[in-house]
């Protein structure tokens, strides 16, 4: 009884001290004239994205200046209104995307997560299939992510880049990389998951499955039940 | 034909007879003469093909019983396929074999089956066995394909095919199919004249093949890594349709 009483004092005094802190050092650091709204601005449409001020400005150090009104006006809403503010637009430079580009800051094919909050949304309902160097390898995101309960990050973008064939465009994006815990290889090394040098076909569906995802079933080449079948 | 004329013809021997016939006539013999010793009899008929040194019909033949100078054969690492089909790209280039019909020299089956609710893919790639005794040959009536006497392989005189496709009906392995180019019955032929003879050592399909499926070689040189896997102990092998008895020359296995 006694120790839970103390028990229950230091939590409160832990969070009262937690509080005080923080609460100082944003009152007395942070400053709406000089670096913009304080709250994060959201956006719902067309997807969940969010911007924090404070991170550009006081903690980037940039000027109001650098963003507005050349690459933004400050209206609330306007940009989105004209829906050109795309993820392609961006990729040409236009928005976040003019420093957002690699090289300034981080380009905007990665580090997704670090704007779409709720990236969840954004992960791809249809399996990811590659058909370089070997077709065709199949991957479920939803195998991983809602099965396994992996976060993004776990793959993105340490190991794999998040562009569409990204990895089967590198040109070593093979089974002897997987063996030296590159790509898959770094989970599927046979202690965190199956080996990569075991059960081949969980993940290789062949040029037969891959034309029966694609819809091309019953093309040409045999399949056991038309070798048997004669001419 | 009467009897007088069949007197006349030439014995054809037992030697090229199938297994199964062979198998059959000395089930009838037993039957007739040993039906009251029951099993212990007819257990006989079952000695195991791959550890009898003595059996001709062994699968994988004994030190001796190879009957060609060079002995061409294939083992199939089949648990590897994964089904790329680079094999069936490189065969149809290298061998001209044309898109059309369905045609192929070699190719790529699959068994899709489901194991604990989850889908389970087997890929097996498939080819012309290139038999010791093999039942395309034994009907051809124009011989026109025949055991090549140097290295075992199964080989086609196109010239001499009349195109009559017995020999499609009589193969177990339907390894045979009609090239409308070339007007006569073409197969697999271990790239006999695209390859071997430009003095290159393996077909066109083992070459490709990125996942080391396809081991092609001289079962006969104890130095190749064929006969190195053909005799490691405790490896199961097995071949298609062994029970047609035509001694297939091409080796599964999951290494």
């Amino acid at each position: 009884m006694m120790q839970k009483k103390i028990k229950t004092i230091g939590a409160v005094l832990l969070a009262g001290s937690f509080f005080l802190a923080t609460h100082s050092i944003a009152a007395t650091a942070y400053d709406e004239g000089t670096y913009g709204p304080e709250a994060p601005i959201t956006w719902d449409k067309p997807t969940k994205v969010t911007f924090s001020h404070k991170v550009h400005t006081m903690d980037s150090g940039l000027a109001c200046d650098a963003c507005h009104d050349g690459l933004f006006t400050m209206e609330s809403g306007a940009i989105l209104a004209t829906g050109k503010m795309t993820m392609a637009a961006m990729a040409e430079g236009k928005f976040c995307g003019s420093c957002h580009d690699g090289n300034t800051a981080f380009a905007t094919n990665t580090k997704c997560a670090s704007c779409h909050k709720d990236v969840k949304e954004l992960t791809p309902k249809d399996p990811i299939v590659w058909t370089n160097p070997a077709k065709a390898v199949v991957f479920y995101h939803k195998a991983h992510t809602e099965g396994l309960g992996l976060e993004c990050d776990a793959c993105h973008d340490s190991t794999f880049a998040m562009q569409k064939g990204a990895a089967g465009k590198a040109g070593n994006f093979t089974m002897q990389a997987l063996y030296e815990g590159k790509y898959c290889g770094k989970c599927h090394d046979g202690s965190t998951a199956f080996a990569s040098n075991t059960r081949c076909n969980t993940c290789h569906i062949g040029v037969k499955g891959y034309n029966r995802m694609m819809g091309n079933d019953g093309a040409h080449g045999a399949t056991h039940k038309d070798t048997k079948a004669g001419h | 034909m009467n009897i007088e004329d069949l007197e006349k013809e030439k014995n054809e021997g037992i030697e090229n007879l199938p297994l199964q016939e062979r198998r059959k006539f000395l089930q009838m013999g037993l039957v007739v003469t040993g039906v009251f010793l029951g099993g212990s009899v007819l257990s006989l008929t079952s000695t195991s093909h791959a550890s009898d040194q003595s059996n001709q019909d062994r699968d994988i033949p004994a030190e001796g019983q190879y009957p060609y100078p060079k002995h061409y054969g294939m083992v199939m690492r089949q648990n590897r396929c994964v089904d790329c089909e680079k094999c069936v790209e490189a065969c149809k280039q290298t061998n001209h074999v044309p898109d059309a019909h369905g045609a192929y020299r070699t190719a790529i089956q699959e068994r899709l089956t489901t194991e604990n609710g989850a889908e389970k893919r087997e890929f097996r790639p498939v080819l012309c066995n290139h038999c010791n005794r093999p039942p395309c040959v034994r009907v051809c009536p124009t011989k026109a394909t025949y055991k090549d006497p140097q290295t075992g392989i199964v080989v086609m005189d196109y010239a001499k095919c009349i195109g009559c496709k017995t020999c499609m009906a009589a193969c177990p392995y339907n390894a045979r199919y009609f090239n409308h180019e070339k007007y006569a019955i073409d197969k697999c032929n271990f790239c006999i004249d695209t390859r071997l003879a430009e003095g290159k050592t393996e077909t066109a399909c083992a070459a490709a093949c990125p996942a080391r499926v396809r081991i092609f070689g001289d079962l006969k040189d104890k130095s190749t890594e064929i006969y190195r896997l053909l005799h490691t102990p405790d490896t199961k092998i097995w071949v298609l349709r062994p029970d047609t008895g035509a001694l297939p020359n091409v080796f599964y296995m999951n290494a």
